[in-house]
């Protein structure tokens, strides 16, 4: 095991961690404080140097898209902390939200700070009510104690947060979306261009963060881009809360360096497979991410990466573990129906393809299967997600990722585990 | 300007066109069902996929710009960018596309309205797989009155969102939404709110597929037994430009034709519509002469010099009645033949409205009231006193077959004339207090020019053939005025009437139906 000591989650044990009060008597705010002295170039500067990647799902470097907001407009800009977390197998957003929403809300007033906003905007998934309160109280006292409104901490830097709930969809996690959906309507990704930093949220430049990228700013302020570099991988480093759920003994959140072996995490963070049973197979990075099967997953570290070339993601670190007594035929079938649950209907592929998808497990499910509905799923999944051709830098057929988030599990399972899904065809239609 | 290679042809393009439009304007056919040129991109169909090189992916034409390269990054030392729209991953690939479209759609083009004009059964020919291989059921839903003349066949629709869009951004009224979620999304309006707006006969026609149907021409006819003529909407003086349908001399439907200095893509319900208004009139399509309170027929030389007796008889105590609704060159000649006395039947109005993109509908519900004042020489206002003061005692009303309700003031002075001689399509009420009844040609069989409000000329163009012994209403006005004087010019056809006309008048010199042409020409010059 590594002597990686956690960073975002190192007080979440104690008392009144959430209080603005405990925040500042470890030293909160005093990022915050050194930032406004600084130039907001600066700042951009030190996160890009930080090599910090988003912790949403899509892992794109946060000084980089930071940067992108043009220098010279004369309009408002954006920043918005993307709170929605819906991906399956994730729950690590609301844990930061629920023990340590002041280190969020500075990272948020950093971001802000360093971009140029001046109003800024919590999503946060509608779910989250005890979260959302949270938030309520913590905006709260950070009004009171001037870290929020006008002249912050005595400079002439003013900036408002608002906090909006969704109303229930995974879609308007994906930041277009999320951006329609807080200007008041449905939730369907836009295409791009423009990118939201040229235009997003009303037309203007905009900054969609996830909680937990926005909660590595302050210590990368305080602390410094080379030590944060230091931890772990150095294209995609930083301490990194891994979610792991499912065949496991004590799931949770577990907070690790950048590159820490998925073994280490199921076996050792995560106390191993229940009642002895067998690892069979493990989504790395949340339900959009390709399945590993158990061989693989013992054998790769947690990073951006080394996760790519196995063709599959870090995602949003939601580890989901499955044993062998899990049926992957209806898991992938449970797969298929959340994805067509929650596809926004606006492309052609990822509407009408996830729905057949749907129909065509459960026929398999059922007893209707033939030889050919298998090669069939490989055709129907490609035509939504696109190949998986990582060489190429990018494969999708929609305008959102979402028809690869369904496309590329879906497509492991039959890939990794075809026989579980030969056995469920009739035995007389069975030809070799 | 940016280089744009599209297969093998090149293009000199402005920067920031997209592919689609170039491809569009250049004759390579890049199928699309979301895109619409007068509607927001939001390129969701994903139909217009096309391969960039340099692009790691295929992309969406509508929403690929073309901008300058730098000059390390250009293709071939020289293109700034080289898209292939029929190579195997493109081809494929809208086969993929079309097989997700049509997995939940009907295959009942046999009693569709759009089939023969249905850009999935025209893309699905063209691009798409012979068969399916899609095993499970379909989907079924019922079909939903939208508005009280728009329909949907909730199976055939695709979800391109062209009238959600058409409603949020050309009508401003927002009725139509996309409701529920991914499979189960389908086109809704609320209870309380229908689609209902004058703009919403729109939705039809820019429907893709056959999902959108308009309740008036719904399993009424099929596109290929029709003729299409272009023409010009009479229903107000915007003067839209539409393409009319009909069949064995009837007219089924009539829609929007594209003229972006008048109407863009659109026209409203009430010129849509505005044709059934013709098939319920009372038609005149032979000369009639008043016997007590009945007509005998005439033949057309003996309506002809009877009319002309009339004229000649109280020589210079006829006046002549114009109207907005009639064509320059009929107007125009009746000025010509009654020189200085001349009024004119009163214009209809209503109200004047405005759509948020620029699409109107003008209050000036005539089509042609700026061309009555431009070609008329000079209109008496008052026409009740010059009756009064010129002692007139004979009137030659080119009637214009509105429903009109005469007010005392025109009551009192049909009852002063010794005789009315009315030109008319429809037994108006006009017409029935006519002495002599001369039959003109019904607005969609007339043929002639039209000046918008805006000064815009427009060549109106028959569409249908003309009923009985009816004759055009130039050719009528030019035999009365030969029978009237020998000497006055014979006109072989309505080019010499307008040629006439622009010599005499300046703003509407060296104008022909040539240079007006399908789009019409600004008056002032300038595309208004």
């Amino acid at each position: 095991m590594s002597t990686f000591k956690p960073v975002l989650t190192e007080h979440i044990h104690q008392k009144d961690c959430h209080t603005l009060s405990f925040y500042k008597s470890i030293g909160g705010y005093t990022a915050l404080d050194n930032v406004l002295k600084m130039n907001p170039a600066d700042v951009i500067q030190e996160v890009k140097d930080s090599n910090l990647r988003g912790r949403g799902g899509a892992g794109f470097p946060a000084g980089v898209k930071w940067g992108f907001i043009p220098k010279d407009i004369n309009k408002p800009k954006y920043l918005i902390n993307n709170a929605d977390e819906s991906e399956p197998g994730t729950f690590k957003d609301r844990l930061l939200m629920n023990k340590a929403p002041h280190q969020m809300l500075e990272g948020m007033i950093i971001a802000a700070y360093a971009i140029g906003c001046q109003k800024s905007f919590i999503y946060i998934r509608g779910e989250f009510y005890k979260e959302f309160k949270m938030l309520e109280m913590a905006l709260a006292e950070a009004y009171d104690g001037n870290i929020l409104g006008q002249n912050i901490f005595g400079s002439d830097y003013n900036l408002d947060v608002v906090i909006h709930r969704g109303a229930g969809a995974y879609i308007c996690g994906e930041e277009t979306g999320l951006i329609e959906s807080l200007e008041g309507k449905r939730g369907w990704p836009r295409i791009k261009p423009p990118f939201p930093a040229i235009e997003g949220y009303l037309q203007s430049p905009t900054i969609v963060n996830n909680v937990e990228t926005l909660s590595c700013i302050p210590h990368i302020i305080t602390r410094g881009a080379s030590w944060f570099k230091s931890i772990g991988p150095e294209k995609g480093p930083g301490p990194r809360l891994f979610c792991i759920s499912g065949r496991v003994n004590n799931p949770g959140v577990f907070e690790e360096a950048m590159g820490v072996s998925l073994k280490d995490l199921i076996f050792d963070r995560a106390g191993g497979i229940p009642d002895g049973k067998k690892l069979k197979a493990v989504f790395p990075g949340g339900s959009s991410s390709a399945i590993l099967t158990a061989e693989e997953a013992l054998d790769v570290n947690m990073d951006f990466d080394e996760l790519v070339e196995k063709k599959t993601m870090l995602g949003s670190a939601g580890v989901i573990v499955m044993d062998e007594t899990v049926d992957m035929v209806q898991a992938c079938l449970n797969i298929a129906r959340f994805y067509a649950h929650e596809s926004c209907g606006q492309c052609t592929p990822c509407r009408e393809g996830t729905a057949w998808l749907v129909k065509m497990l459960t026929r398999l499910v059922n007893g209707g299967g033939t030889p050919k509905d298998i090669d069939m799923i490989f055709e129907i999944t490609d035509n939504i997600g696109g190949l998986i051709d990582f060489s190429k830098g990018s494969f999708g057929k929609t305008i959102c990722p979402f028809g690869e988030a369904v496309a590329w599990p879906v497509r492991s399972f039959v890939e990794k585990f075809k026989d579980e899904f030969l056995a469920y065809l009739p035995q007389e239609k069975v030809v070799a | 300007m940016p280089l744009l290679k599209i297969d093998d042809k090149e293009f000199q393009v402005e920067s920031g066109t997209t592919v689609l439009e170039t491809a569009e304007a250049n004759g390579i056919e890049i199928p699309h069902y979301c895109y619409h040129p007068a509607l927001e991109v939001v390129g969701s169909c994903r139909m217009c996929l096309v391969q960039v090189e340099g692009m790691g992916k295929l992309q969406v034409s509508c929403n690929t710009f073309v901008g300058e390269a730098h000059p390390d990054r250009k293709v071939d030392g020289k293109y700034d960018m080289v898209v292939h729209t029929q190579n195997d991953l493109v081809v494929q690939e809208r086969k993929n596309i079309l097989e997700f479209l049509l997995l939940n759609h009907p295959l009942d083009c046999p009693v569709c309205d759009q089939a023969g004009e249905c850009y999935l059964q025209d893309y699905s020919f063209k691009f798409g797989n012979a068969h399916s291989r899609f095993e499970e059921e379909k989907r079924v839903r019922p079909n939903e009155y939208l508005g009280s003349q728009i329909v949907i066949n909730q199976n055939r629709c695709i979800l391109c969102s062209r009238c959600v869009r058409f409603t949020q951004e050309i009508s401003g009224t927002s009725e139509l939404f996309v409701e529920a979620r991914g499979y189960n999304s389908k086109i809704a309006v609320l209870e309380d709110k229908p689609l209902d707006n004058l703009l919403a006969g729109n939705v039809a026609d820019i429907c893709p597929v056959g999902a959108l149907l308009s309740t008036d021409y719904i399993h009424k006819n099929r596109i290929w037994n029709m003729e299409q003529k272009p023409s010009v909407c009479q229903d107000c003086s915007v003067g839209c430009n539409v393409d009319v349908f009909s069949q064995k001399n009837q007219i089924f439907r009539l829609t929007a034709r594209e003229n972006q200095d008048v109407n863009g893509y659109f026209m409203c319900d009430i010129g849509r519509y505005g044709f059934h208004r013709f098939e319920e009139i009372e038609r005149v399509s032979q000369p009639m002469a008043r016997n007590g309170e009945s007509f005998d027929v005439l033949d057309w030389d003996e309506a002809i010099q009877r009319t002309a007796d009339l004229i000649e008889q109280s020589k210079d105590k006829t006046a002549g009645i114009v109207s907005p609704f009639q064509t320059n060159e009929s107007n125009y000649l009746l000025g010509l033949m009654m020189k200085d006395t001349l009024g004119f039947l009163p214009p209809i109005t209503g109200d004047e409205i405005n759509y948020p993109t620029g699409f109107r509908i003008s209050a000036d519900r005539s089509p042609n009231l700026m061309g009555m004042n431009d070609v008329c020489g000079k209109l008496e206002e008052d026409f009740s006193s010059i009756i009064k003061t010129r002692d007139i005692c004979g009137l030659y009303v080119l009637d214009d077959g509105v429903d009109r309700e005469l007010d005392d003031r025109w009551k009192e002075i049909l009852a002063k004339m010794d005789f009315v001689i009315v030109q008319s399509y429809a037994m108006t009420e006009l017409a029935k207090s006519a002495h002599i009844v001369l039959p003109g040609l019904a607005p969609f069989e007339r043929e002639g020019t039209i000046t918008n409000d805006k000064g815009r000329i427009q060549w109106l163009r028959p569409s249908l053939a003309t009923e009985g012994d009816s004759k055009p209403d130039w050719e009528i006005l030019m035999l009365v005025r030969n029978a009237l004087d020998k000497e006055t010019e014979h006109f072989a056809g309505l080019s010499e009437v307008i040629k006439k006309m622009s010599e005499q008048f300046s703003s509407y010199s060296e104008i022909s139906l040539f240079k007006i042409g399908a789009q019409g020409i600004a008056l002032n010059g300038k595309n208004t």
